[in-house]
């Protein structure tokens, strides 16, 4: 009687079969990983701005402290975005011919606000405040990576929930003294275990149920 | 009871050819075509719906902040009550061993899997952002959360997913020797228009082997037939206790709210019972309807039409208590407010649907005490879709009626239906009914394999004179030199019993030099001793799966809900384990099913396309009405000659061949 497959039909078959079982396996981990690159999330990738300012030579080499630019950092949500008249302080002084720095002046001149892209942003839903996190020691550095590094500034972190949460259930892995708080290059000191939890209770910090309350952020 | 399951003159090839007859030739055509017609309007509507939905949002449907569950809820739970009451008979059937299941079965596994299908899309549409409906599992998201494995909406999504999985199973694991059963027809029908040079051949030959793949390389041997019997059981039992869980799982979500109405201690049985009563009522209509419009009286007989009667008498009867017990209990010591809602039920804006639900459930099943009603195929029909239209007013009911008031006089809001909301319920119709019309006309819509046992137990006369005749149409085994190399030696067979009694006579032969196998139409105990299969079993494996996938499941809500994610909720403790419990059941059901079907491939070494067995002449008629031996060779040592000697010499009336051959590999 004659076959009604050939017998290179059963690879196929078997192939087909594989490939559908590890399209069941390999498209869900595909589009996690696509999800998570850096690609969608934009961690490390500097957009082009008005005008290349770089936090690594204001602020790490010449030592410019981050509240003289972002005042509001410790006493309001936002940090603030300087307005052109931080930048005039010195630049009305030096450099005042530089080509690079033209746009500065045209909007001091002009009275318009340069537009800088904006690159840590958090959906409308989620309710953030500056002041609260670095008045309770949490460093700059622990959501906006090195910034003292960055020739041109990138995100360094992708703000998923995961990233708030890690925090937010065990703030006593990442909570600094006072004086630290400004430290750009902080890692957890040795006694960060007994450090930790002693400053939590200093701080009056309540972690662990009360932090990771829905309303907490999503208000 | 009266009458016969089957004409006592039923033979194996008739009961075949009277199936497979449907889906090869499509009789009826220009009716088919109207009904697809109706039904792909509706399902035009369906799209129509979703569309408007995913622009507008669930507030076409009418809820509102008081009832934010009304038609969207009712119509997945009597889907999913359709799904489980036509899953049970069918598994309940099975399991008891019924012989007369197969003209029942096989609808009522579609059925239970079509239902199934259009009640999995009511949990993601009814969402606002049906998009995201995956956020309902526990997957690794970059949230680091965890589902709420306390709240029955993620049991809902474990349940509905286990449940389409065991669905899927239980109908493909049944059709799979059907399949091939269509497949040979079609390869048959195939080589003749090859012969003839008919323009459709290739046609033909494609259509043979779409069937062919469906069936896996299903070759009905012995060996496939013992793992089968057996895999089909078992899940048939998965599902069973699946049902239970899924309707015990909805009737506490509604528990676990503080909505007066939802706490009766019968609710959850209730749910059940009425469940049931829906899933056959719809397959008591459903298997009129196929009966009338194929004219398959030969297959469903009036003994059929009287059991499904019975059936939804007792179920009537059983539902019928579960209302007069609500009713009796509250309103002799339930608190105020549960009297209020069974008061509001039938006096207030919603009284017309209570009714119906109360009248379609009580009264029309009890004509059935009638045995003349008992086998009026218009009576069961009439009967079985007032049962579902009752079924549907009960969800209504209890859902809407209780929402419209709770205990806060300023949360009180009335709730009328609207054209949306209908229309989704209408448009899920269509699409069951176009994937039912698609069924009806590409594959058995009765089990062939099921009938042919009934046929082989109630009728062996028939069987019998079929033998006979078969006998005397054949001569001295022959001798036919193949210069190719030899794969083996087959022999065929009129019966079971013959193919026993040869197999015995050859099974003293080394298993190094020969590995024996049997081919047949229906399951084959008999050959199992002499085959040496005896005592292999799949029980292991499904064990296996189920308690490993439902251990599994608990240790992650446990790891996940007590440690992990510590989210105090309700005040229920970091252990909440009874609720736990729920998903894992489900789970454990999906598991063991999964391991039962890589079970039913891995140890019958399926899917095989191509197979040296099908060189055997003539086993087209493998799935029809013969039996086949294979001997086939292992080492050098295979000596062809001597087993031919052995089978020739049995006697005429036990066991001899009526053809001996050699197959080239």
């Amino acid at each position: 009687m004659a076959q009604l497959f050939t017998p290179g039909a059963d690879a196929l078959y078997r192939l087909a079969l594989m490939t559908g079982v590890a399209c069941l396996v390999g498209v869900p981990v595909l589009a996690a990983g696509i999800v998570r690159s850096n690609y969608v999330t934009g961690v490390g990738v500097a957009p082009a701005q008005p005008l290349p300012f770089s936090h690594k030579h204001h602020s790490g080499e010449l030592g410019i402290q981050c509240r003289y630019c972002h005042t509001t950092v410790d006493r309001e949500a936002t940090a603030g975005i300087p307005p052109t008249h931080t930048c005039m302080t010195c630049h009305s002084q030096i450099w005042t011919g530089s080509e690079m720095l033209k746009p500065v002046r045209d909007s001091y001149a002009q009275d318009k606000p340069l537009e800088w892209k904006r690159l840590n942003k958090l959906p409308q839903y989620v309710y953030y405040n500056h002041s609260v996190h670095v008045t309770k020691g949490i460093g700059c550095s622990t959501c906006h990576g090195d910034v003292t590094s960055m020739q041109m500034t990138y995100r360094a972190n992708a703000f998923e929930m995961q990233f708030c949460l890690d925090c937010h259930r065990a703030p006593e892995k990442y909570v600094r003294t006072p004086d630290q708080v400004w430290n750009m290059t902080w890692k957890p000191p040795a006694d960060q275990a007994t450090l930790g939890p002693k400053l939590v209770a200093q701080y009056h910090i309540r972690g662990g149920e009360r932090l990771t309350e829905c309303g907490i952020c999503h208000r | 009871m009266s009458g016969a399951l089957i004409r006592p003159d039923a033979t194996l090839p008739g009961i075949g050819g009277a199936v497979a007859e449907i889906p090869l030739t499509h009789p009826g055509n220009r009716r088919w075509w109207i009904a697809f017609a109706g039904a792909a309007a509706l399902l035009g509507l369906f799209a129509l719906t979703l569309g408007y939905l995913l622009y507008a949002g669930p507030g076409i449907w009418a809820n509102n902040n008081a009832v934010v569950w009304a038609l969207d809820i009712a119509s997945y739970d009597w889907w999913i009550g359709v799904a489980s009451g036509s899953l049970l008979v069918s598994a309940i059937l099975l399991l008891l061993g019924a012989e007369w299941r197969g003209a029942v079965n096989r609808i009522a596994e579609t059925l239970a899997l079509l239902a199934t299908a259009a009640a999995g899309l009511y949990p993601i549409i009814h969402l606002g952002r049906p998009w995201f409906f995956f956020w309902n599992l526990p997957y690794p998201n970059t949230y680091n959360l965890w589902p709420q494995f306390r709240s029955p909406l993620l049991w809902d999504a474990i349940d509905i997913v286990s449940f389409l999985v065991i669905c899927v199973s239980l109908w493909f694991i049944g059709l799979l020797p059907d399949l091939a059963t269509l497949r040979d027809r079609a390869h048959v029908e195939a080589l003749r228009q090859f012969d003839v040079k008919a323009p459709t051949r290739k046609l033909a030959r494609l259509r043979a082997q779409v069937y062919g793949i469906l069936a896996s390389g299903w070759r009905g041997s012995a060996a496939h037939w013992q793992i089968w019997v057996q895999a089909y059981r078992t899940v048939a039992l998965l599902g069973v206790l699946l049902v239970v869980s899924v309707q015990t799982g909805a009737s506490v979500m509604l528990a676990g709210s503080l909505m007066p109405g939802w706490h009766s201690t019968l609710l959850p049985v209730s749910f059940l019972v009425n469940a049931v009563y829906s899933g056959v009522g719809v397959t008591a209509v459903i298997v009129m309807l196929i009966r009338l419009v194929y004219g398959l009286d030969a297959l469903v007989t009036d003994r059929h039409l009287d059991v499904l009667g019975r059936l939804l008498l007792c179920l009537g009867c059983a539902s019928a208590y579960c209302y007069a017990a609500e009713y009796f209990d509250t309103f002799l010591n339930g608190d105020a407010e549960g009297r209020g809602v069974l008061v509001r039920r039938m006096t207030g804006d919603h009284a017309l649907v209570s009714w119906t639900a109360i009248l379609c459930l009580g009264l029309p099943a009890q004509i059935l005490w009638s045995a003349r009603a008992r086998t009026a195929p218009l009576a069961i029909a009439t009967v079985g879709l007032l049962v579902a239209i009752g079924a549907y007013a009960d969800h209504v009911m209890v859902l809407v009626v209780t929402l419209t008031q709770d205990f806060l006089p300023s949360s009180r809001l009335p709730y009328t239906t609207d054209i949306w909301g209908i229309a989704t319920f209408a448009g899920s119709i269509g699409l069951f009914l176009t994937l039912l019309l698609l069924f009806l006309r590409y594959l058995p819509a009765v089990s062939i394999v099921e009938s042919r046992r009934l046929a082989l137990t109630v009728s062996p006369a028939a069987q019998e004179a079929a033998r006979m005749a078969a006998s005397r149409a054949t001569g001295r085994p022959e001798e036919n030199p193949v210069t190719a190399p030899l794969w083996g030696v087959s022999a065929t067979f009129a019966s079971q019993g013959d193919l026993a009694a040869a197999l015995q006579a050859v099974s003293g032969i080394s298993p190094d030099q020969v590995h024996l196998d049997g081919h047949g139409p229906v399951p084959m105990p008999r050959t199992l001793r002499p085959l040496g299969l005896e005592g292999r079993s799949i029980l292991p494996y499904a064990l296996a799966g189920a308690l490993l996938g439902g251990f599994g499941f608990f240790a992650m809500c446990v790891y996940a809900t007590a440690y992990d994610y510590v989210f105090l909720i309700g005040g229920r403790p970091r252990l909440s384990w009874p609720s736990f419990v729920v998903p894992s059941v489900s789970f454990a059901m999906m598991a063991g099913c999964v391991a039962i079907h890589l079970a039913l491939l891995v140890l019958n070494r399926l899917p095989r396309l191509n197979h040296p067995a099908f060189n055997i002449p003539g086993f087209l008629r493998a799935s029809e009405d013969r039996f086949f031996l294979s001997a086939e060779a292992r080492g050098d040592r295979f000596d062809a000659a001597r087993i031919e000697r052995r089978l020739a010499s049995l006697p005429a009336e036990a066991g001899r061949p009526l053809e001996i051959r050699r197959i080239p590999r």
